[in-house]
């Protein structure tokens, strides 16, 4: 069974605090405006209306000049408040610009300027009909009507600045969901530049052109090696001639296309060129984006060896250790220098790793001992 | 001239230097092929030791390139007044044969062309069997060095600064593209490498990373901070003459002190 009170205090939690800020105002307007109506509170309020009447009634002895002169102050008071509220709300967003959590919120300082305000308006306008500072204070209903004055710029005041944190939130949420719709666009673009980069033939002519010289030279002094050479360079195009590749495939598939494209380097470099792969049977079933392998190793030769005079060697593997699957490319070449541009070719995989699976793939790449590079792709299973 | 012409045959695929010298013993039986180099580096000490009339120079060629490698020849020729012919051998280098088409230098394409290679060989011949006045033969040396230069250009645009950062972490070195680098902070004796999702510690010091990275990518913010311009998310102005830098995908503010202000200056 729950309990009044906890009930309330129950219902009071589940309030947000701006939420019991506008309560809070609009009970004390409420108050304010219903306060003749009470039984305790009429009372007080024929006095405190007859005591303003009787303060103005010394300095204006016209029922309309009473009028316009409570019209003037109200008037002033409502400008300083304004005055107080965009200065404080001014301030606010200098004083906190970049700081992520400002000590003091916008809804408390603006609250807290408006009630400023509102005192400050209504000693002012008292100044300005010309009354001094000691008869305000000192006179117990000159006092009263500046806290009446005060407590309904507290009241209008929450209402003003809970409404408008109300509207700044409509707004910002209006901004987030433009921001999350650019950045879906954003992606989606990146997908298709992604695409778009995948589509482009990433075959050299000049490995073309050097490859068609080999398999030339090959059919006078090596026919079997010459058709041998060009079922590797079948393969290779297949996989490497956009409109021939399939969307999606496996590391088995990949693996094999790779094979072939170092096979054609092996005729090519001749002795310069050993390569090693191991491919444990049960992965090759597993799904793995294409050509980013045949990349990798594209790098490996072209970055890696073709620079050495001596060649070196090529070590593919792929191996799956608590459903991280990593198929790594290590090379003995020339490792990186410093100052070598990254390619086009590294910069593509990782895009395409980051649009297929986020965070759960990613390319490392780390120096191979005593010389070359590792370059490895893992993507979570 | 008398006697044999000699060659020498420069080509980094064994099977290419094979079938130029079968192709070169059907079209002119007389020519002496004198080496092969499988390098340029190796072509260039091996023309030294041979002096060949002739010299078939592969352009992409580990070590040394065809390019460098004569550009070397023909500096040893003119040093020991010897003539000699280079003949560029290329599969593929759209850039190395516009300037060959414009410096009219000899080159050959692969796969071989028996006519087009038979017209390269008649044209040798006559140049190196009636002899070669010294001026036309200075006069391709100037056109020769030329198209190297605009080739080599082309071929290697890859810039002088630094590109990738090496970091050891644990066991292994890391190789990270230079623009996945956020910001480098200096670290007491080392600076730290602020990456997306991890940081790293070299020891190359700010100092020395200003000299080495690209200017116009990477700015200096703080006499402790250097920033990938393509890291910055937004910049406002703070306290006194400072400025606080947000970076694109992080929490953290950094300061941009007042020497360095001025690069955030309005348009």
């Amino acid at each position: 069974m729950q309990t009044a009170p906890s009930f309330f205090l129950a219902f009071f939690r589940r309030l947000h605090w701006h939420q019991i800020i506008l309560l809070a105002g609009l009970t004390t307007l409420a108050v304010l405006i219903l306060m003749p109506y009470f039984s305790g509170g009429r009372e007080c309020a024929a006095k405190l209306a007859a005591s303003a009447l009787q303060a103005y009634e010394t300095v204006c002895p016209s029922d309309s000049e009473r009028f316009w002169r409570l019209w003037h102050r109200l008037f002033i008071v409502a400008l300083v408040m304004l005055v107080t509220f965009l200065t404080a709300d001014l301030w606010w967003r200098r004083a906190t610009d970049g700081a992520a959590r400002p000590t003091l919120s916008l809804l408390t300082t603006q609250l807290i300027a408006v009630a400023l305000g509102a005192f400050v308006g209504t000693v002012i306008s008292g100044l300005i009909i010309g009354r001094s500072l000691m008869q305000m204070f000192a006179t117990d209903r000159m006092f009263f009507g500046i806290l009446l004055f005060t407590a309904v710029g507290i009241g209008i005041g929450a209402v003003t600045a809970t409404l408008l944190v109300y509207r700044s939130r409509a707004a910002r949420a209006d901004a987030d969901i433009a921001k999350a719709e650019s950045a879906r666009y954003e992606l989606e673009k990146q997908v298709l530049a992604s695409r778009l980069k995948l589509m482009q033939a990433q075959i050299e002519p000049h490995f073309l052109f050097n490859t068609l010289a080999n398999v030339q030279h090959l059919t006078e002094s090596n026919p079997p090696l010459a058709s041998a050479t060009l079922q590797s360079l079948i393969t290779y195009l297949r996989a490497a001639l956009p409109e021939m590749r399939e969307g999606s495939s496996t590391l088995g598939r990949e693996i094999k296309m790779a094979t072939a494209y170092l096979d054609i380097q092996k005729v090519r470099m001749g002795s310069r060129l050993n390569v090693s792969v191991t491919l444990p049977e049960p992965l090759a079933h597993i799904p793995f984006p294409p050509m980013m392998l045949l990349t990798l190793i594209e790098n490996a030769i072209k970055h890696g060896l073709d620079p050495a005079p001596d060649g070196g060697q090529i070590t593919i593997t792929a191996s799956l250790t608590d459903g991280m699957l990593d198929v790594s490319v290590a090379d003995t070449g020339r490792g990186l220098s410093m100052a070598k541009s990254i390619g086009v070719g590294l910069t593509n995989i990782r895009e395409r790793l980051a649009t297929l699976y986020g965070k759960a793939a990613h390319l490392q790449l780390t120096e191979n001992m005593p010389s070359g590079v590792i370059a490895t792709i893992s993507i979570q299973q | 001239m008398t006697g044999i012409t000699t060659a020498l045959i420069a080509d980094d695929e064994p099977l290419l230097r094979e079938q130029l010298r079968l192709r070169l013993a059907k079209g002119w039986p007389e020519l002496d092929i004198a080496a092969d180099a499988a390098n340029g580096a190796l072509a260039v000490s091996l023309y030294e030791t041979h002096q060949p009339d002739i010299v078939f120079l592969d352009i992409h060629m580990p070590l040394m390139n065809g390019l460098d490698a004569a550009k070397a020849i023909s500096a040893l020729a003119k040093s020991t007044r010897r003539p000699v012919e280079i003949v560029f051998v290329t599969a593929y280098d759209q850039y190395a044969i516009e300037a060959f088409h414009r410096g009219a230098i000899d080159y050959v394409l692969k796969p071989y062309d028996i006519e087009r290679l038979s017209e390269t060989i008649d044209r040798l011949k006559a140049r190196t069997q009636h002899g070669v006045s010294d001026i036309v033969q200075r006069d391709t040396s100037a056109a020769l060095a030329n198209a190297i230069r605009q080739i080599n250009e082309k071929l290697q645009p890859s810039s002088a600064y630094l590109q990738w950062i090496k970091a050891s972490v644990g066991q292994t070195v890391r190789l990270i593209p230079i623009d996945d680098v956020l910001y480098f902070r200096s670290d007491e004796k080392y600076t730290c490498v602020v990456l997306d999702d991890s940081e790293v510690l070299i020891r190359k010091s700010i100092k020395e990373l200003l000299t080495e990275l690209d200017p116009n990518r990477f700015w200096q913010i703080h006499r402790a901070t250097i920033i990938n311009t393509r890291a910055i998310a937004g910049v406002v102005r703070g306290s006194r003459d400072q400025a606080d830098l947000k970076v694109k995908g992080r929490d953290e503010i950094l300061t941009v002190s007042r020497n360095f202000t001025h690069l955030f200056k309005q348009m």
